[in-house]
């Protein structure tokens, strides 16, 4: 009905479409049916907890994956996006109105929060996530291989590999003992990284300083308290608050002289030191391959839950050097990208 | 009448048209469908040959970059196992594994042992780093069996019950070097198969010994781990492998048809199935019978067009000649058959137009008689119609003998006789004299009642007329005289009697559109009524030319010259003695009937 004038339907009833055309007669009747014979494109529900801006890298992502099943936003397919800005309070009702918009599908990217909010929206509509960690773990799904319900999606190795991100911190940093790991206690996997990462520090012979943020005032505290206590550095657990907040966060740790490692590699992009992570790109991507293969027809409960395999490593050689420090051949063996 | 004739032979049970089209189109058709269907089945086979050995050829090439990918992973471990291990922690070593974990993205964790089966370093992408730690793993399989083999690759397990894994172990040149054990992520395979391509769309998979599917294009399907999803793959191995050497068709999970072939992989006994669409393996073969059965179709229409075109060349004379000689047939004798092919078909009409115009002819004169007799006394149409000429009757100046001849006493007799006695005794009298006329070549011009008149010399010629006329009468007067002694008995005074003259008399048709006759006009027509008016019973009266003519040819006697009316004096009158004359014909009444 986008093409139906609005003073023609604010005069018709429903059956005006029909009318209208009759009324209208030849002028329109060569462009018009084109539209109205054409079956409604289906529609994409995207829920983000953050803003456009912030998704930027991961919505192209997702849109590659989109173009990889055949679907193009516009062309073949529309996408319905609500953005919850960064309070992720929010997600529940904005999920809830992609449902109850009767989207073909919902995409619930960047983090087990959106996949909840829209787990809780529906339990009829398709609902394809990505996230780190364990979805079986925080109930999304019952298994990887036969995600039974309307939920399949994609995860990536992010908060496996918290425990990593302290060991190469401890690499780098080899006589300290103590080291801030900063986590979002309003996190679902906040617990599970936080038992992980102590048991790594034991085994590892550190010491850890839990300190928590869960909002963009608490960053000056935290960075503020892993100088001022002498940690080695500061390690982010994965999470995708902290994730988005790169560029910020990065700025902090150059003012505050904090060595910090994080699970996004946006982090040293933006002059961070260090980061060892899932790669987003990949996850984003197959969230695009999926929902495309469900627009096109597949259960979800017949698409297992795809772990991204690849674990990256970005290190910045500038920010080592503006700390006064420098990375040890093991960490630069194993970094997958060097910035100069 | 005719025409139903030829309307019942018209409906035979094949015409000649189907015969000579079904016997030429298949003369043509069925040589080009032998030549085509062989070519076609010829042609298949070589395809499905070609097929076979195709896939076969694709199958072996992604076994070998399978092959290649695992080799790969096993070479990059013999770098770690190069050197003989120290007490010392390696810190050197260290770097290696890091090195290989960045390298081979597939290898998930590097477990290090040094010779006495010990781990000396553990590197893993996801837990913690190890390094000495001791752990004994000189029992575990790895370690024993890369010993033995320099290289092993251990079973496929899957991950949380989803992602393939396995394990390869290398040993080092020496004992000393100890074993690099390598957990390898298989999701890595994607990229090897999924970048094999088997024709335009078709695909290569993995299928370890036990038949899971370890590698697919669609990587949900192995990470699914599920085999009752793979059970078609499965079954096209064993498709494959019951018929070896051979291209097989099946089912693959989506349930539609693909042409397969398989390979092994060497070393991790594994397999390699390549597969393709059959609707696209088979693309060229349906495509070449498509074009065979077109061209087939084609030949076939241009058969029946040429097989029509001469058919129709053949029977079209025919057919003009039925035509033709049923119109003949039906009295149009004016119709001609044309047929110009040179052939015998052209002889045939030309026999025929030629039998159309005999036929018209003979049915021209037949009409023509018709009509004569119609208007004509019978015995001069039958003349015409012997001798063909109607010219004979034109009017001309002849020099003719015309005799006239009466029943005496015949209105007495009429009055008091039967009619049916009366027309019989007519009949048989007339009779009488045709038969006399026509064996003397007289001609019966026409009977008034009881009385005839005979021309001799005209139409028809006669070289001597007067003796024929003379000899006629004599005939006439004897058998009439025969025929009234049988009727005397009881019809008295019946008499005959006859007049002859000669002389030159206008002979010709005359009449109307409704009545023709042919008679003579001239003065000897009225001397010889005369002189049979004046003749008694059994007298025969001749004028003089003819006497003279008659000379003494026959017994004549000249009798009293008489006077008659018309005639300027006296006649001279010759009477022809009769070899038995009655002997009371003297004494019959002169009556003219």
């Amino acid at each position: 009905m986008r093409f139906v004038p609005s003073i023609l339907i604010g005069a018709g009833s429903r059956a005006s479409r029909r009318d209208f055309i009759m009324l209208v007669g030849g002028a329109v009747a060569s462009t018009v049916p084109a539209y109205a014979q054409r079956p409604p494109m289906p529609v994409i529900g995207y829920l983000g907890s953050e803003t456009p801006d912030r998704y930027a890298s991961r919505l192209a992502a997702f849109r590659n994956g989109l173009a990889e099943s055949g679907y193009f936003e516009g062309r073949n397919i529309e996408i319905e996006y609500r953005w919850a800005e960064g309070q992720y309070r929010r997600l529940p009702a904005l999920a809830k109105e992609l449902a109850d918009r009767q989207v073909t599908v919902i995409v619930a990217p960047g983090g087990a929060e959106v996949a909840l909010a829209a787990k809780a929206a529906t339990s009829a509509i398709p609902i394809v996530f990505e996230m780190g960690g364990d979805p079986i773990a925080i109930g999304l799904v019952s298994s990887l291989s036969r995600p039974a319900g309307n939920l399949t999606g994609v995860s990536s190795l992010s908060v496996e590999v918290s425990r990593k991100r302290l060991e190469f911190m401890s690499e780098m940093f080899p006589g300290t003992k103590l080291f801030a790991f900063a986590v979002n206690p309003a996190s679902p996997t906040a617990e599970s990284q936080l038992k992980n990462l102590q048991a790594a520090a034991t085994s590892l012979g550190l010491e850890l300083l839990v300190l928590k943020a869960s909002a963009e005032a608490e960053f000056d505290a935290l960075f503020a308290t892993a100088a001022q206590e002498r940690t080695g550095g500061l390690v982010f657990s994965s999470d995708p608050y902290f994730a988005y907040r790169s560029p910020q966060l990065a700025a902090l740790a150059a003012r505050q002289r904090v060595a910090a490692i994080m699970q996004s590699r946006d982090f040293p992009l933006a002059g961070g030191l260090m980061s060892y992570g899932g790669d987003f790109e990949q996850s984003h991507r197959h969230t695009g391959i999926y929902a495309g293969r469900i627009l096109k027809g597949e259960r979800p409960a017949d698409l297992p839950v795809q772990r991204v395999t690849k674990v990256e490593m970005c290190i910045n050689l500038k920010a080592a050097k503006a700390l006064g420090i420098s990375f040890p051949p093991a960490l630069l063996t194993s970094a997958d990208f060097v910035i100069e | 009448m005719r025409q139903s004739v030829f309307k019942r032979l018209a409906a035979p049970r094949m015409s000649l048209f189907e015969k000579y089209f079904v016997a030429l189109f298949a003369a043509v058709v069925l040589p080009l469908l032998i030549a085509g269907g062989s070519e076609a089945w010829l042609s298949y086979r070589d395809r499905r040959a070609g097929l076979n050995s195709l896939l076969d050829t694709e199958a072996r090439a992604a076994a070998s970059k399978i092959q290649d990918f695992m080799e790969g992973i096993r070479d990059q471990l013999g770098w770690t196992v190069q050197l003989p291990w120290s007490e010392e922690p390696d810190d050197k070593r260290k770097l290696d594994a890091f090195f290989l974990l960045r390298q081979v993205p597939a290898v998930l964790s590097l477990t290090l042992v040094d010779r006495a089966g010990k781990e000396r370093l553990f590197v893993s992408r996801i837990g913690l780093n190890r390094a000495e730690s001791g752990e004994d793993y000189s029992a575990s399989p790895a370690v024993q069996r890369a010993r033995e083999e320099r290289a092993w690759f251990g079973g496929v397990t899957f991950q949380r019950g989803s992602e393939p894994f396995m394990t390869i172990a290398v040993s080092g040149n020496r004992a000393a070097a100890g074993v690099a054990i390598a957990e390898v992520n298989l999701k890595f395979i994607w990229d090897v198969i999924s970048a094999i391509k088997v024709g335009r769309t078709g695909a290569a998979f993995v299928l370890d010994r036990p038949g899971r599917l370890i590698a697919h294009p669609d990587i949900s399907l192995v990470l699914r781990a599920d085999d009752t999803a793979t059970k078609p793959l499965q079954d096209l191995r064993a498709a494959i492998l019951a018929r070896p050497g051979e291209a097989v068709a099946g089912r693959d999970v989506t349930g539609s048809m693909v042409l397969a072939a398989m390979a092994p992989i060497s070393g991790v006994s594994w397999s390699v199935v390549v597969k393709q669409p059959a609707a696209e393996a088979f693309g060229p073969i349906y495509a070449a019978l498509w074009r065979t059965a077109g061209l087939l179709v084609a030949g076939a229409a241009l058969a029946a067009a040429l097989a029509y075109w001469l058919t129709q060349r053949m029977v079209r004379p025919i057919r003009v000649l039925e035509d033709g000689v049923a119109r003949i047939g039906a009295g149009q004798f004016d119709h001609r058959i044309e047929i110009a092919t040179g052939d015998e078909f052209e002889r045939l009409a030309g026999r025929f137009n030629e039998m159309a115009g005999e036929l018209a002819l003979s049915q021209e004169r037949s009409e023509r008689i018709g009509r004569l007799k119609r208007f004509l006394a019978p015995q001069v149409a039958e003349l015409i119609d012997r001798r063909g000429d109607e010219h004979m009757l034109d009017g001309r100046r002849v020099e003719a003998v015309v005799v006239f001849c009466d029943l005496r006493g015949f209105t007495a007799f009429s009055t008091r006789t039967e009619p049916e006695t009366l027309i019989r005794l007519l009949g048989e009298y007339y009779d009488a004299l045709e038969r006399a006329a026509t064996a003397h070549g007289g001609t019966l011009t026409n009977f008034t009642g009881d009385g005839a008149m005979v021309l001799v010399n005209a139409p028809v010629a006669c070289p001597d007329p007067a003796l024929s006329a003379a000899e006629m009468a004599r005939a006439m007067q004897m058998s009439v005289q025969a025929l009234l002694a049988g009727q005397r008995a009881r019809a008295h005074h019946l008499g005959f009697g006859v007049g002859l003259a000669m002389g030159p008399a206008t002979v010709g048709r005359i009449g109307s559109e409704g009545r023709l006759d042919y008679t003579a006009i001239g003065n000897v027509v009225n001397l010889a009524a005369r002189l049979c008016s004046s003749a008694a019973d059994g007298e025969i009266l001749v004028d003089d030319n003819a006497a003279r003519a008659i000379g003494s040819r026959l017994p004549l006697v000249a009798l009293k010259a008489r006077i008659f009316k018309g005639f300027d004096g006296p006649v001279s009158v010759f009477a022809i003695r009769l070899p038995t004359l009655k002997p009371d014909s003297a004494s019959v009444g002169n009556a003219v009937g």
